[in-house]
């Protein structure tokens, strides 16, 4: 009896430390919630649906086998470490309104209790969201928010994967140097005093004033005269005021940060007025949705746009090519700056789970300080993600880098972006000047 | 100086438009001492006309005026007769309210069927197009079209109020509704086309002005607020004042080209970065408050 008592021990005893052994999460874990918050009505809901569209089949993959794909998501069901929790995701609208986003991440948080947060395209949104996950302890993972201002707070649960429009706008003025210098392909070396006064027209949330301050001080860096630089608002019907002030200053060069639809009117003011500036370049956004290609047609021959993924990557890179692919089955158009920055977001969210093996706040905020993704997991042209961890940029994704591509007819007489920059990468000659209206 | 015939055409051009946009609310104020509040949204339903009726008959945006006067019409006959003739029997408050009322219904109701996205007109005979005067001088072809046959439309309603009989008994009823019935005129009738004529003018402006703004249900507010300032400025009730300020008032949001033709001119740098665009519709509801703080009545008013 005696020894009957011991092996009982003994066999209670292994089967406690064997539950020891095997992580928390994974007994608990059945799926693991993702509040993602983004603007899916009013003036971005393009933006909106694209960005729902890319973080969806993200989840997908990582929910499903996917043999053929060429990254780790795809080759389990669900998250191996937490025995194969499924991602739910749990979309709410923001519609532009950053206090409307505060509470629908508080919502997400108590009601919902999501185990983090994705989001939130507008920085003026994603800076209150943050506060709110902050607040609350929640990680939060911004995918596609381009204010430097946001990874400055020193903030210990936010993490963003996307360059910020510091890097974005530098890379312009690099650009303009080389175009300077005859770097830029088909374009013979151009006098800077051809290209040197610049206007530019920024949306004015935290978002485009940012851009309007670092064009600023970037020109003045760089050797450029800003002669005008305006701010106005993303809702606005009509923008004729603004585009005759723009064309008052006799800029060479043109610079926009607009959302989806001020940026078509934008353009189809231009037209209307004639400008006929020899640079125009989109800070993204607005001047890479697909609606703005469509609506405005060959109207946009010429443009310039800043973007962190151009539909010529996927035939530089094959894992963008099978990724576009199925987002082109799911949706019907290729993937785009947005969208495939958002199915970055959420991999990024499975590889932190996946490496936390919990969804304890603690050991997720662990995993996403010390994470490396190489840069052949991932549909954009970036050398990976790996996150600051001191100095003045906590949280920022320091492996991340921008492209600029210009609307050009294809062979098939549709317009596309075809990169300009970086030089080395360029996919066709550049048209130099902008050939106006 | 192309910056400043620019900016001085633009405002015509607008102002023109903004006439009839301010003649509804005119009229229906001159008749009925009703400040219609919904005003605007009566603009955005003409907007969504103008818009849909093309794009869904596949007709040029202009050809779709008819319609919109037409819509507007009879909404605002509707409004009348389901709403505001109830409104007349309470004190004034009520009436502000309950136009106030109406605005916000027809807004929500716009936002539930249309939702929240902006919508724009991307195809037509002139959008896009334009005229260039020469020395820089351009003119979008949509505003010239718009200006004119806000034009016409405005001396049609004006010859309506002051050449044909229904026009005197309109203009009767607004001078003394209480003799006017004693005359024989039917003044709830004459209310009634007030409301019609109001609602038609605004929404003709509406399907106008979408050739070159676009549309969601929140617009409204910005053209309410732009046609009281020009009811203000030329007089609650006044057909020519109504004509007079919006020029007016197309002028002061012109006031940043103004600046930029002078900084240019000037080449005062610092006056390069002053945000004026940011403030264009701010000078506007500025001379509406001083207007009413030094002439209530505006420049033309004849009703106290």
């Amino acid at each position: 009896m005696k020894g009957k008592g011991k092996l009982l021990i003994v066999f209670f005893g292994l089967i406690a430390i064997s539950g020891l052994l095997i992580p928390s999460g994974a007994w608990a874990v059945k799926e693991i919630k993702i509040g993602v918050i983004f603007p899916l009505t009013g003036g971005a809901a393009a933006a909106g649906r694209e960005l729902r569209a890319g973080t969806e089949l993200a989840a997908e993959i990582a929910n499903k086998v996917y043999p053929d794909l060429p990254m780790a998501m795809a080759q389990n069901a669900g998250i191996k470490s937490l025995g194969g929790a499924k991602i739910k995701l749990i979309f709410k609208d923001h519609e532009g309104n950053p206090t409307l986003g505060a509470d629908l991440a508080k919502k997400l948080i108590l009601d919902d209790k999501v185990d983090g947060i994705m989001g939130c395209y507008f920085s003026s949104v994603t800076k209150t969201v943050s506060s709110v996950c902050e607040q609350y302890g929640v990680p939060m993972i911004n995918t596609s928010s381009t204010s430097p201002a946001l990874t400055k707070r020193g903030f210990k649960w936010f993490w963003r994967t996307t360059p910020h429009d510091k890097w974005f706008t530098k890379d312009l003025f690099e650009f303009l140097n080389g175009l300077t210098d005859g770097k830029v392909r088909g374009v013979k070396a151009v006098a800077k005093k051809e290209i040197t006064n610049i206007a530019s027209a920024c949306e004015k949330t935290e978002w485009g004033s940012h851009v309007s301050q670092l064009i600023a001080q970037l020109a003045k860096e760089y050797g450029f005269r800003v002669r005008k630089s305006i701010l106005y608002a993303a809702k606005s019907t009509d923008l004729s005021s603004e585009v005759r002030s723009l064309k008052a200053a006799r800029p060479d060069v043109m610079l926009f940060a607009s959302y989806t639809s001020d940026a078509i009117l934008m353009v189809k003011t231009l037209k209307a007025q004639r400008a006929h500036p020899k640079i125009i370049w989109g800070q993204d956004a607005g001047f890479e949705k697909p609606e703005f290609r469509k609506t405005l047609g060959d109207n946009i021959v010429g443009i310039l746009t800043r973007t962190v993924f151009l539909p010529k990557v996927v035939e530089i890179k094959k894992l963008a090519g099978l990724v576009n692919a199925m987002y082109k089955e799911k949706t019907g158009n290729d993937l785009g700056g947005a969208s495939a920055r958002a199915f970055t977001g959420l991999q990024t969210w499975v590889y932190l789970l996946e490496k936390a093996g919990s969804t304890k706040p603690a050991d997720i905020q662990r995993a996403a300080n010390t994470i490396y993704i190489p840069g052949k997991e991932l549909v954009v042209p970036w050398k990976g993600i790996k996150f600051s961890t001191s100095g003045d940029e906590i949280g920022q994704n320091t492996l991340g880098s921008g492209l600029i591509g210009q609307y050009q007819k294809q062979k098939d007489g549709t317009v596309g972006l075809e990169i300009v920059y970086p030089f080395d990468v360029s996919s066709a000659d550049m048209i130099y000047p902008f050939p106006g209206y | 100086m192309d910056i400043l015939i620019s900016s001085i055409a633009a405002g015509v051009l607008i102002g023109m438009v903004l006439a009839l946009v301010a003649l509804g609310l005119t009229i229906i104020f001159g008749v009925m001492d009703i400040v219609n509040f919904a005003h605007g949204e009566f603009l955005m339903i003409g907007m969504y006309t103008g818009l849909l009726t093309a794009k869904a008959v596949g007709i040029d945006p202009l050809l779709a005026l008819p319609v919109a006067a037409a819509v507007g019409f009879l909404l605002g006959v509707i409004c009348y007769y389901g709403f505001v003739k109830f409104l007349l029997r309470g004190p004034m408050v009520a009436q502000l309210l309950g136009t106030f009322g109406l605005m916000l219904f027809l807004r929500n109701l716009a936002l539930l069927i249309f939702g929240s996205e902006d919508r724009a007109l991307h195809h037509g005979l002139l959008v896009g197009k334009s005229f260039d005067l020469g020395m820089g001088v351009i003119i979008p072809a949509t505003k010239l079209a718009a200006a004119g046959l806000s034009v016409i439309a405005f001396l049609a309603v004006w010859l309506l109020m002051n050449r044909t009989k229904l026009g005197k008994a309109l203009t009767a009823t607004s001078l003394n509704s209480q003799a006017a019935r004693y005359m024989g005129i039917a003044t709830e009738r004459m209310n009634a086309l007030a409301w019609g004529i109001g609602g038609g003018s605004v929404t003709v402006a509406g399907a106008l002005i979408v050739n070159f703004w676009s549309v969601n249900p929140f617009v409204g507010l910005l053209f309410t607020m732009i046609a009281f300032a020009i009811v203000a400025l030329g007089g609650f009730g006044s057909v020519p004042g109504a004509l007079f300020a919006s020029i007016v008032v197309g002028l002061i949001m012109e006031i940043p080209g103004i600046w930029d033709f002078l900084t240019y001119t000037l080449s005062w740098d610092w006056m390069i970065n002053v945000p004026m665009t940011s403030f264009k519709y701010t000078f506007v509801y500025l001379a509406y408050f001083i207007i009413m703080v030094i002439r209530p009545s505006g420049l033309f008013g004849w009703k106290h």
